[in-house]
């Protein structure tokens, strides 16, 4: 299978903390990558590494077979990215924000109907007209989800995806994350809530501290821990308590 | 104890928002840098007075350390959103009723006690100190120095307090608050003109730096108080507002401004003034006071150097004001909401740099009234040219120097000194160039090749510096 996500060695420090510390990561075309971890093991900074908003301190990248760090541009021209925040520009209508995602990614053909089926798979066109800035938090998430997958992108890198949503939109976003790698694409999600992972990850790292303390099949792990939260609790140094 | 504690913790917060964004010897180097430049300012007194009475100096004063005080009230009010898109999700304790036991009365006197005290020490007293210290060169009584510190205290307190009080006003009903506003001016105009009331009796604070006695003292210090007191005492905090709906205007504008490199970007920073607090009025009303300055500064060149001509100075003074419009530009969002996509900060400021040359129209349209106004079209063309080239100039030093954050790393003293030490001597030779003929000024458009080297130079810089992400 193609590797769409390499790493090599991959560190990054943020003065005295290492946040991410000698990663080598490997994701093939058409899996659909659970990235997990603590809070603050590093899986937000791994994700502004593989998307060039951040430099590495060592290390090298190469993402779709572009080099991330020689072409940051170019990665982000064919990946789709949902950030750790939420941060459409605030004066512009929910709308008015996707044509302008599609602006910036010289989307030409197609864009109103791509539009439209993004705010009715979301359920979310009531508030088309609406100013980004006066938007819920979870409706921003939406606006998030639907400008990273307009252009179609081979390749989605995606931060807690679900986070501010209800249960029935998290469960719409699921199917179509599952559908859409299931049609020969990829993702590469990171999160911290397990079940997430657990129901439609076909493989996950875990980092601790930086550091990556596995990576492989998540049935693998399934089989040598019972669940995966055993394992993620054992790998993370807190083991499950007794029943 | 509820309220010390709240205060307390404000006033470190404050610090903590600041030297955040300014970094920590950046921000604590500001006051003296304002000691620095109240000093020179004060020695060129002398060269003021001669042309300029000096009761119109003091009066302008104590209107500015007024103005200074509504401003920093309006933004310690209204600051959440701009902090917000610096720091991604802000969350003051000045808006913790939500969250704590405590009541927005308390938490409004906690946050009124920490302006006063915080903002006094770091705006109000260096001035103050960098006056006392270029009076004694100058031999001024010594006793107008603690003068001063009291009267353009209560200016500062006067303002604030105002600020306060028409900020709750606002909160209650916008209509209110126009209706005041209008009485207010109404009431001043006619003061002044009809009834001939002197300005010190309308501004307490200056009735007392004339007449010094405490009756004076004690009504100044009644007027802020009360006008605080009532804007506490009717405090009303929403947390959010009503949504606000607008047809689709970023497509159709993209289509007319079509032939640009990247017009969405334009446009998207267009509807953005718009739709922000203020409208596009704000740049305008931005170009109000620094062109009163301009004035000032006019009236004073000219008078040490008669062979000046007007037009051509007050078009390379104006040019060097109008940076400030990429400074609005800049103010909606940095480069976080654009980190995600395919572009770099070098592509958002070459956008930046189209709208900002789109809204020179406003300064160019102020320079040719300017012209009619002196009776000097002859000479509208050369001034023009000088404008030109200075103004891309300095808009140039501000992307090289600050980037897509002037907004906050002009604050920064190295940063501050470095864009005055780039585009003063800009400006000096090109007003020395204009002396023997004003025409010559037009030579300032040579200034567009340094110009464009540095925004070349700016572009790749920023693109190489990691930017702030939330």
């Amino acid at each position: 299978m193609h590797t769409v996500i390499s790493t090599t060695d991959l560190t990054r420090t943020y003065g005295d903390v290492v946040a991410v510390k000698s990663i080598d990561l490997e994701v093939a075309e058409g899996e659909l990558f659970g990235l997990l971890g603590p809070n603050g093991s590093g899986k937000s900074t791994t994700v502004k590494l593989l998307t060039g908003q951040i430099r590495p301190d060592t290390g090298s990248m190469r993402v779709l077979d572009a080099d991330v760090l020689a072409d940051p541009v170019a990665v982000r021209a064919k990946v789709g990215i949902i950030p750790e925040q939420e941060t459409p520009p605030s004066f512009l209508t929910a709308e008015e924000y996707l044509q302008f995602a599609a602006r910036i990614r010289t989307l030409d053909n197609g864009v109103d109907e791509r539009i439209a089926y993004w705010f009715d798979l979301l359920e979310f066109g009531e508030t088309r007209d609406q100013l980004c800035k006066d938007l819920s938090r979870g409706t921003r998430q939406k606006l998030m989800v639907a400008q990273a997958f307009l252009h179609e992108p081979r390749l989605a890198i995606i931060d807690e995806p679900l986070i501010n949503l209800d249960p029935v939109m998290q469960r719409t976003i699921k199917d179509f994350l599952t559908d859409y790698v299931r049609h020969g694409n990829t993702v590469f999600l990171s999160t911290h809530i397990l079940s997430i992972a657990e129901e439609i990850c076909s493989s996950v790292g875990i980092l601790h501290r930086g550091a990556l303390r596995y990576q492989g099949g998540i049935d693998t792990l399934r089989e040598e821990h019972s669940s995966l939260e055993g394992a993620f609790l054992a790998l993370v140094g807190k083991p499950a308590r007794e029943a | 104890m509820a309220l010390y504690t709240l205060f307390a913790a404000m006033l470190k917060e404050e610090w903590r928002v600041h030297s955040a964004l300014f970094g920590h010897l950046g921000f604590a180097l500001l006051p003296f840098t304002l000691v620095f430049f109240a000093a020179l300012g004060a020695l060129m007194l002398p060269v003021f007075t001669r042309h300029i009475d000096t009761g119109t100096l003091v009066a302008i004063a104590h209107l500015a350390f007024g103005l200074m005080g509504m401003t920093i009230g309006a933004f310690g009010l209204l600051g959440r959103e701009a902090l917000n898109r610096r720091f991604g999700q802000a969350s003051m304790i000045a808006y913790a009723s939500r969250t704590f036991p405590v009541s927005n009365r308390t938490i409004m006197t906690a946050f009124f006690a920490k302006e006063t005290l915080y903002y006094f020490c770091f705006w109000v007293l260096p001035p103050i100190i960098g006056f006392g210290i270029a009076s004694v060169v100058l031999g001024i009584p010594r006793a107008l120095t603690p003068l001063f510190l009291v009267s353009l205290g209560l200016s500062f307190l006067f303002g604030l307090s105002a600020v306060f009080l028409l900020s709750t006003v606002y909160a209650h009903s916008r209509r209110a608050l126009l209706v005041l506003m209008g009485l207010l001016a109404l009431g001043t105009a006619a003061a002044l003109g009809a009834t001939g009331t002197p300005v010190e009796a309308l501004f307490p604070p200056l009735a007392f730096f004339h007449d010094r006695s405490a009756a004076s003292l004690l009504i100044s210090l009644l007027a802020s108080g009360a006008m605080a007191a009532a804007g506490i005492w009717f405090v009303q905090v929403e947390y959010t507002g009503a949504a606000r709906h607008y047809p689709n205007a970023f497509r159709p504008l993209t289509a007319t401004l079509s032939r640009l490199r990247t017009p969405h970007f334009v446009a998207k920073d267009l509807l953005d003034l718009k739709r922000s607090e203020g409208g596009l009025g704000k740049i305008l009303f931005s170009f109000l006071f620094p062109i009163g300055i301009i004035w000032l500064l006019l009236e004073v060149l000219l008078f040490i150097l008669p062979g000046l001509n007007a037009l051509a100075v007050f078009a390379i003074l104006l040019a060097a004001f109008s940076t400030t419009i990429y400074n609005w530009l800049t103010e909606f969002d940095d480069f976080a909401p654009y980190a995600f996509f395919p572009v770099t900060p070098g592509d958002v400021i070459r956008a930046k740099l189209q709208t900002y040359l789109m809204l020179t129209i406003i300064p160019v349209a102020t320079l040719v009234i300017a012209a009619a106004g002196f009776g000097q079209m002859d000479r509208l063309l050369p001034s023009l040219l000088a404008f030109a080239g200075l103004s891309s100039y300095a808009v140039a030093v501000v992307v090289y120097c600050a980037g897509l954050q002037p907004n906050i790393l002009l604050y920064n003293t190295r940063t501050l000194l470095s864009f005055i030490g780039l585009v003063a001597p800009a400006m000096l030779a090109l007003i020395f160039i204009s002396l023997p003929d004003p025409r010559l000024v037009a030579a300032g458009i040579v200034l567009v090749l340094p110009a464009a080297l540095l925004v070349d130079r700016g572009e790749r810089r920023w693109s190489q510096v990691e930017q702030r992400l939330f």
